[in-house]
């Protein structure tokens, strides 16, 4: 006698249409949602990449908006800081002007007049803010940082501080959102404000005239060295800025690959798994015309 | 020398005999669709032979018994893997759960708010006075704070869930084991009277499988009919007709039910059935998630408020921790960390974004947003750290599922061989139909052949 095999062969098909339904249900889940990674047991590796993936993609976002807002006050604090050399190479020319022997003590003072027009106006810029913040305070920036004060020798007191506020631009990289007003105007040998108060002196009392215009010409030359910060920065934060799109699109990239789904594969998977529905349904419609008792004679 | 008589008397036996098996037959067909329905096999035998005269002759046949047909080491098997299979159902049913909680790959689960809450302070650190980015920055804090909360709480409504289902499949292991003590004295019964006590088996197989998918059990076979079941290591299930019920007991320590059998506890020593898939995700795979989540929390409060009182808030007073301290209830663990995370900071002012108390600076904002790369969890980032959890979680159910589709295909094979013993082919019962219905009408020549000879043997004494 042969061996005995499973009469239940509807056993095999319906465990064949289970296996089947659960293959059909995933690639039905993967075409719908776009997404091949639909829970995190079907990659858990993968999952957790793409934890640490969005992660650094948010952190460059919020690096890019960082970027885009100190773009803004470096701007404004350069083309301030360029109004304050205009003024300055102005205030030079006042003074040469000034130093012409021809010149009589009314015409003089008409001349230091005008420099302290311009020191009005150095002034001012030397405050200039941003967002309501002060840029040229160092840290101090709800401090309004030059006041004018005539017992001063320079005319004006700083009532900012000497410390400057970074930014991160990128992981690991901070930049200096501006430099204090006591480092831009002013060091050791140089003071922007005093130069000018010792013009307007020289030119009201026609003492020592081009003493007080190299003076002048210096300030210049060192507030134009301290303005290349803000160029360089500025620089600095378009090649970042490029750097991290670039890699933003890395990253993007990287995360489609992770998540998203290779649909025409996955549409070849859905199909194929009705294909063999299919086939499993008409083995089983098979199946039940094969029986001894359909071959019966009736009694 | 035989007898006309003793051949009628024969062949009403085969007549009996056949109509006997034509029943078996008949009730197999019955039950061709019936779970758990062992084929049953009429068992003939010769009648023991008469001595007439000076030779042994044949009496004919009987119905000796009716067997069922079937393999009791492989019915053995198959609880096991029934075990095994229905342990990792029910695992990674729970578990499932749990990763839907974690919901990373639709781009809504903690990273989010973690990547908010860092991004909120470097946000701040370019505008440090504004109080609305510092507004930002407590928003940001009280959304992570509520995400750690919020899938604690879930996980812990899940872990009770479980808790329930242990009480419940033990209350259904009872009902079994009561029945199966209760079967053990019926087959005992029939077959003592010298029945089958076939269909009595079957029912207690049934209930056996039912009992192996609640728990991993060791099935002996006695002489007798009864069978006595224990767990695999060793807790006695039932004995005879006396089944030992198991009973639950709150843990004060974990606050879950234990199980105990006949006062010891064996909630760790189940090793199969849905009660073991159930307290492996309660007890192991649910705490460690939860455990990982309470560090994480855990370190975040602390590296956070430390840093907070590092610095100076807006109107240069000393920073105050921002989140509520966190404060063990036991030394060492950090158990309850994540549940009742929240925002100790009621006023955007009092964000510490400045380090030396100007208003302005923003060096202990940026430190704070630093610290999302800092090694604070563990010696790892705070995104590493969950980015591991992340892993644990999906491993959790990636791995029973691919041994799910092996136990699977063992059990499928074992249910094939099984069937291929004891199920019903009505093909061979529609062969075995015709075999009986011959026999019998051959039987039944036989008798009316005999009547045909005693008819003629009184006719050699009617007058014609």
């Amino acid at each position: 006698m042969g061996m005995r095999v499973n009469p239940d062969m509807y056993s095999f098909i319906l465990s064949g249409l289970q296996t089947n339904g659960k293959q059909e249900e995933q690639a039905l889940q993967q075409v719908a949602s776009g997404q091949k990674l639909n829970s995190l047991s079907d990659d858990p590796a993968a999952a957790a990449s793409l934890v640490t993936l969005r992660m650094q993609s948010s952190s460059d976002t919020q690096y890019l908006q960082n970027i885009s807002s100190l773009t803004g006050s470096l701007n404004v604090a350069d083309s301030a800081l360029s109004s304050v050399v205009e003024a300055l190479t102005s205030a030079q020319s006042v003074g040469v002007e000034g130093a012409n022997s021809a010149l009589n003590t009314s015409n003089q003072q008409a001349l230091a007049q005008q420099i302290q027009g311009i020191q009005q106006e150095i002034l001012g810029l030397a405050n200039t803010s941003y967002n309501g913040e002060y840029l040229f305070s160092g840290t101090a920036t709800t401090t309004q940082p030059y006041a004018a004060d005539p017992s001063s020798t320079s005319g004006v007191t700083y009532s900012g501080d000497d410390s400057t506020n970074s930014v991160e631009i990128s992981a690991g990289q901070a930049m200096p959102t501006s430099l204090p007003g006591s480092q831009l105007f002013s060091n050791a040998t140089t003071n922007v404000f005093k130069s000018l108060q010792d013009l307007y002196n020289a030119l009201n009392t026609n003492t020592n005239i081009p003493a007080a215009v190299t003076e002048v010409q210096n300030a210049l030359t060192y507030v134009s060295t301290q303005q290349t910060f803000y160029g360089n920065s500025v620089d600095r934060l378009n090649s970042t800025q490029t750097f991290l799109t670039q890699e933003q699109t890395q990253l993007t990239e990287t995360e489609g690959t992770t998540l998203d789904v290779d649909m025409a594969k996955a549409v070849t998977d859905l199909t194929q798994t009705e294909t063999t529905q299919q086939a499993l349904v008409q083995a089983g419609a098979q199946i039940s015309q094969l029986n001894l008792f359909n071959y019966l004679p009736a009694p | 020398m035989s007898s006309l008589f003793g051949t009628m008397s024969v062949a009403l036996q085969s007549l009996l005999t056949q109509q006997g098996a034509l029943e078996v037959t008949a009730n197999n067909i019955a039950n061709a669709n019936t779970p758990g329905y062992s084929r049953e096999v009429p068992i003939l035998e010769e009648s023991p032979p008469i001595l007439s005269g000076n030779t042994m002759v044949g009496t004919g046949v009987t119905l000796k018994s009716v067997q069922s047909v079937r393999d009791n080491i492989l019915d053995l098997r198959i609880d096991q893997e029934t075990s095994q299979q229905s342990s990792l159902n029910s695992y990674v049913d729970s578990m499932n759960q749990v990763q839907a909680l974690f919901n990373e790959t639709q781009g809504s689960g903690l990273q989010t708010d973690l990547s908010s809450f860092f991004n909120s302070f470097q946000s701040l650190a370019t505008d440090p006075t504004s109080s609305s980015l510092r507004q930002s920055v407590i928003i940001a804090g009280q959304n992570l704070a509520n995400a750690f909360s919020q899938t604690s709480s879930n996980l812990a409504t899940i872990q009770q869930g479980l808790d329930q289902s242990v009480v419940q499949n033990v209350q259904q292991v009872n009902q079994l084991t009561t029945q199966v003590a209760n079967l053990n004295q019926q087959i005992q019964t029939v077959s003592n009277s010298g029945d089958n006590p076939g269909s009595l088996e079957d029912q207690r197989d049934e209930d056996l499988t039912n009992l192996a998918n609640l728990i991993d059990t060791a099935v002996i076979y006695s002489n007798n009919g009864t069978v006595t079941v224990t767990t695999t290591n060793g807790a006695l299930l039932v004995s005879g007709n006396q089944s030992d019920a198991l009973t639950t007991q709150i843990n004060s320590a974990t606050g879950m039910n234990d199980v105990y059998a006949q006062g010891t506890d064996i909630t760790t020593t189940i090793a199969g059935g849905q009660l073991h898939g159930i307290i492996s995700a309660r007890d192991g795979s649910i705490p460690s998630s939860q455990s990982s989540l309470d560090n994480l929390a855990a370190s975040l409060i602390s590296a956070v408020n430390k840093q907070q009182n590092d610095g100076y808030d807006l109107n240069g007073g000393p920073g105050t921790d921002f989140f509520t301290a966190f404060t063990p209830t036991t030394t060492g663990s950090n158990a309850g960390a994540a549940a009742t995370m929240t925002v100790a900071l009621t006023n955007p002012d009092e964000v510490a974004a400045s380090s030396d108390g100007t208003q302005g600076d923003n060096s202990n904002a940026t430190a704070l947003a630093n610290l999302q790369n800092g090694l604070i969890a563990s010696g790892q980032t705070a995104g590493d750290y969950y980015s591991n959890l992340i892993d644990q979680v999906g491993n959790d159910v990636s791995n029973p599922t691919s041994e799910q589709e092996a136990v699977g295909l063992v059990l499928q094979q074992l249910t094939n061989q099984q069937q291929s013993i004891s199920g019903v082919s009505l093909d061979e019962e529609a062969t075995n139909l015709i075999t009986y219905q011959q026999a019998y009408e051959a039987a039944a020549r036989v008798i009316s052949t005999v009547d045909e000879l005693n008819e003629a043997t009184l006719d050699m004494f009617t007058p014609s």
